[in-house]
């Protein structure tokens, strides 16, 4: 504390009048009637993905070059970004606070180039050992599986993976070609969970047939179930079953086996998901001109809306407002289809408007293949007493996966149906802490209010519009024909140029501005934060208003 | 942690009296962070008189001279001297006052040292009135704006004193306006007042939130409305008032949006504000017109 100078006489005072002590004795804060406070917020993107990615953080470590602990921020979360970076349909950025502004940041983009870096670094990745004596096992190994795996290996847990294929990754390995994730992508990011603790993995087994769930329930505490959706759905129309007319996931499996399979020259593919546009971007780079038919329009369409803008880029034609009617045979051998026409009526549950049939409206296509993609099915075969389901899908109870039976959880597409990576992943992480805490007897945690920001609570005084950085690519000629990775990713100079584009909602990202503008010089910088000094802070809130990115808030004195 | 946007040294310090939100005591601060110690201060009567702490105590780590009101030019011209004669050349004398102590009283002694070309930075804080008696109107007063002195029935017509000419046509080295809002730009002029000699006019708009009526959170942001509404230009005259050049690379915001959020021009007509919004882009494009001349003069372009 600094005392104040004062003299009791004049024979006590300097002979000119001169400075001898500071001001530092008066104690302006007790002129505040309102304090301000650090208070930080959840950016409005992590609110967005599903798996709930610290994306505020890992941007801004990019910006700091510390693309380490961007990745082990990132790890957190989602134990795959390199494969999340390239397929994931990334809501984060439609809650991106920038797309108010001018465009969302290319959030995706900065989570595949951290991804990426990983692979160059596996030093990054701590590996866990057996520290707990409960087993568990993930069936399945899908993005679910795999995650719930993950995190609970570096919980110590000793896990066993069951898939009943030869190899690891579900859909990312036998749906989503090479042309958007390579498998040497896929391969790595599995080998990096598999080390990162202990995890066994046993393949061609499959749960309902080679191994029962009440064998599982007996050599292990806890059971995942991340099994997804494994058949084709049937369009159910005359003479359907035949040679011609295949299943779209399984034209798929044998191209990422790496057959080469012709499908003939004129191929229809029937539907309007994921699966569908995947189908026929591959048809296509077999050799085949393909026609998407779907019978409603683009603006119902559930595929991702990038990839269908990506297959007419490279040939496809969509025909829209048609279903399949009859499959026209000659002699064993598909050579039509017959269509009805459609039209769009009122919305069904799921808000989209249905399609109905316009009585007597026909046509005929010539088609050599036709591909079925109109939706998966679970594979629930000899799981069918044990647990109870609800329109084919694994009943869950609650957020985390839990099932009708106590030690049995399950997650991703089993359960939601067809969802994405991303679901599956968010599914996965959930189910493994609840396994944890249920192990560990551990009490819930208490659910916070997020509090979150959005483009009203910004000061755009501090930002000046810029455009969003794209993903460079191969060029377009490359594409066609070729099962190369089409996106190439950002190197360091796009990553920074877009990390930069950040606005940081709600946390500090340490841009100096309070520090700057308090006029009571009343904020100290730290190391790592700054703190305000409530002996002078004088309560004038220039540093809230200043605050580009609400990262303080106030509070009334005497409150 | 990024690099600080500052220097970190701090020469005021906390428990100062200045009002909650002063501009004034940003820049204060912002321009010692520029001069460092070596640096000895003329404050005439004003709000920083105030500010800096009742004798023998002082926020300020610097000597400080307290002059009359009318004579900071004239004392900082005298303070040089006196340390030239002591054989510091090295030292920065840098007169402090308000827009009343130069603008009105002061001008006469500032003009003085001008014309004498003394070594001295001369810095008005410009927050528009008389604040530290209490609001009264002074030549830097905005047209339309209420004070004591011009109440609402009768506020003021007549337009702000243009400063800035009366000082170019002093043939000085340096002039810079500044605000607030734009620290990094008025320590770089502060530096380039540092380094060159002679006579130095900075005059920086300092938002006093108490005389304008305003929130005090609202400081920086007026006196960057100032600025991007193009009633406050930031600007620097060279070369003995021949180069001049205006800074334009901001978003324009509107003249009325400025002049609304702040008590001291509620009371404005939308008519009357009409009129000031078409002074302010008239004032605007005759700056531009005279950047554009001076550069045109031949032998001047650089
Ligand atoms: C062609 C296609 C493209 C897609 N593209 C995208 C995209 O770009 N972005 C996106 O976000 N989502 C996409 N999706 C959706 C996404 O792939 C799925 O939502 C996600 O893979 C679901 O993950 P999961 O782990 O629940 O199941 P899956 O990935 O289906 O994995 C299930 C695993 O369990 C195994 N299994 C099944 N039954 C058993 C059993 N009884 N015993 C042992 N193992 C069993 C399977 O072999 C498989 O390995 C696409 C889907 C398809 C079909
Ligand atoms: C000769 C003289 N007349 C009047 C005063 C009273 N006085 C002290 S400060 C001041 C106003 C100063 O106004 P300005 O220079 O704009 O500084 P501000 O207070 O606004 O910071 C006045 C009128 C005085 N000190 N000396
Ligand atoms: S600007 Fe940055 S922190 Fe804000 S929502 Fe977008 S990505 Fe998230
Ligand atoms: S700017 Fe300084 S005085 Fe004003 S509220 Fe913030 S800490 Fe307090
Ligand atoms: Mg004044």
């Amino acid at each position: 504390m600094v005392e104040k100078v004062e003299f009791k006489n004049y024979r006590e005072m300097p002979i000119r009048a001169m400075t001898i002590s500071s001001m530092l004795w008066n104690l302006t804060g007790s002129w505040r009637n309102v304090r301000p406070y650090y208070d930080f917020k959840t950016s409005p993107c992590r609110l967005g993905c599903p798996t709930g990615e610290n994306i505020q953080r890992y941007i801004y470590l990019i910006t700091e070059k510390k693309y380490d602990e961007a990745w082990k921020t990132i790890i957190e979360d989602n134990p795959m970004p390199a494969i999340t970076g390239r397929v994931c349909y990334h809501p984060c950025m439609s809650e991106c606070t920038r797309k108010d502004y001018d465009e969302a940041v290319n959030i995706n983009a900065l989570e595949r180039f951290i991804g990426d870096q990983g692979f160059q670094n596996p030093q990054w990745m701590e590996k866990a050992k057996r520290s707990k004596k409960e087993k568990i096992a993930v069936i399945g190994s899908g993005p679910a599986g795999l995650t719930c795996a993950f995190y609970l290996a570096r919980r110590g847990y000793p896990v066993t993976i069951f898939e009943k294929e030869k190899a690891l990754g579900g859909v990312l390995r036998w749906g989503i070609p090479e042309y958007r994730l390579p498998n040497q992508v896929l391969d790595k990011a599995i080998a990096s969970i598999l080390e990162s603790g202990p995890i066994e993995v046993k393949t061609s087994i499959k749960l309902g047939k080679g191994i029962s769930l009440s064998q599982l329930e007996d050599e292990f505490q806890a059971i995942f179930l991340g099994i997804g959706l494994s058949q084709s759905r049937e369009l159910g129309v005359k003479n359907e079953a035949g040679k011609g007319v295949v299943p779209g996931l399984e034209f798929l499996h044998r191209i990422n086996s790496g057959e080469k399979v012709d499908a003939g020259k004129k191929v229809v593919v029937i539907g309007g998901g994921n699966t569908a546009m995947d189908v026929a971007r591959c048809a296509l780079r077999s050799g085949s001109e393909v026609t998407v038919v779907y019978r409603r329009t683009i603006n119902e369409m559930p595929a991702i809306s990038e990839e269908i803008e990506e297959a007419e880029k490279e040939g496809v034609k969509l025909h829209f407002l048609a279903s399949p009617l009859e499959i026209i045979r000659t002699k064993n051998t598909l050579s039509g289809v017959v269509f009805q026409q459609m039209k769009l009526g009122d919305p069904d549950e799921s808000g989209r408007r249905r399609p109905v049939p316009i009585e007597g409206e026909t046509f005929t296509m010539k088609v050599d293949t036709l591909f079925t993609a109109i939706g998966e099915t679970a594979d629930l075969e000899g799981l069918e007493e044990k647990l109870e389901q609800k329109w084919n899908l694994i009943l869950t109870f609650g957020e985390n996966g839990n099932t009708s039976r106590e030690k049995v959880f399950a997650g991703g597409d089993v359960v939601k149906g067809a969802a994405s990576v991303v679901e599956a992943i968010a599914a996965g992480k959930k189910a493994a802490a609840k396994i944890d805490r249920l192990l560990a007897n551990e009490p819930e945690p208490e659910i916070e209010d997020p509090h979150t920001v959005g483009i009203e609570d910004m000061n755009t005084d501090y930002f000046t519009e810029s455009k969003r950085n794209r993903v460079p690519r191969i060029p377009q000629a490359e594409v066609t024909g070729s099962f190369r990775e089409i996106k190439t990713g950002f190197d360091d100079v796009l990553a920074h140029s877009e990390a930069d584009r950040c606005f940081s909602c709600g946390v500090c990202n340490y841009c100096d501005n309070c520090w700057v503008y308090c006029p009571d010089v009343a904020i100290k910088r730290l190391r790592d934060e700054y703190e305000i000094d409530y002996d002078y802070c004088k309560g004038c809130l220039v540093c809230v208003h200043e605050c580009p990115r609400n990262a303080l808030s106030t509070r009334e004195e005497g409150k | 942690m990024k690099p600080a946007k500052m220097p970190l040294e701090e020469l005021m310090s906390s428990g100062h009296l200045a009002c909650q939100g002063c501009g004034a005591t940003q820049a204060m601060r912002f321009a010692l962070k520029v001069l460092g110690p070596k640096t000895v201060l003329a404050i005439p009567a004003c709000c920083w008189s105030v500010i800096d702490g009742s004798f023998p105590n002082s926020c300020i780590d610097l000597p400080i001279y307290h002059t009359a009101f009318e004579t900071a030019a004239v004392v900082a011209s005298g303070l040089k001297a006196g340390l030239e004669m002591r054989g510091d050349t090295e030292s920065t004398v840098m007169a402090w006052a308000g827009d009343g102590g130069t603008f009105d009283i002061g001008l006469q002694a500032l003009s003085g040292a001008a014309e004498r070309n003394e070594d001295i930075i001369y810095v008005c804080y410009d927050n528009e009135a008389y604040m530290n008696t209490g609001i009264q109107r002074s030549s830097s007063t905005p047209v339309g704006a209420w004070t004591t002195t011009t109440p609402v029935t009768n506020f003021k017509k007549r337009p702000k004193k243009n400063m800035v000419e009366i000082m170019a046509a002093h043939s000085i080295p340096y002039i810079a306006t500044a605000s607030t809002a734009y620290p990094e730009d008025f320590m770089r002029k502060m530096q380039i007042a540092k380094e060159t000699r002679g006579t130095k006019y900075i005059q920086i708009l300092a938002p006093c939130p108490t005389g304008w009526k305003a929130p005090p959170e609202l400081s920086v942001s007026l006196a960057r409305r100032a600025v991007t509404s193009k009633i406050y230009p930031i600007l620097e005259i060279t070369r003995n008032g021949q180069k001049l050049k205006v800074w334009k690379d901001f978003k324009p915001t509107p003249v009325r949006d400025y002049l609304l959020a702040q008590g001291r021009f509620r009371h404005l007509k939308d008519a009357e504000i009409k009129t000031i919004e078409r002074e302010v882009e008239d004032n605007w494009q005759r700056l531009l017109a005279k950047e554009k001349m001076l550069e045109s003069i031949p032998g001047f372009g650089e």
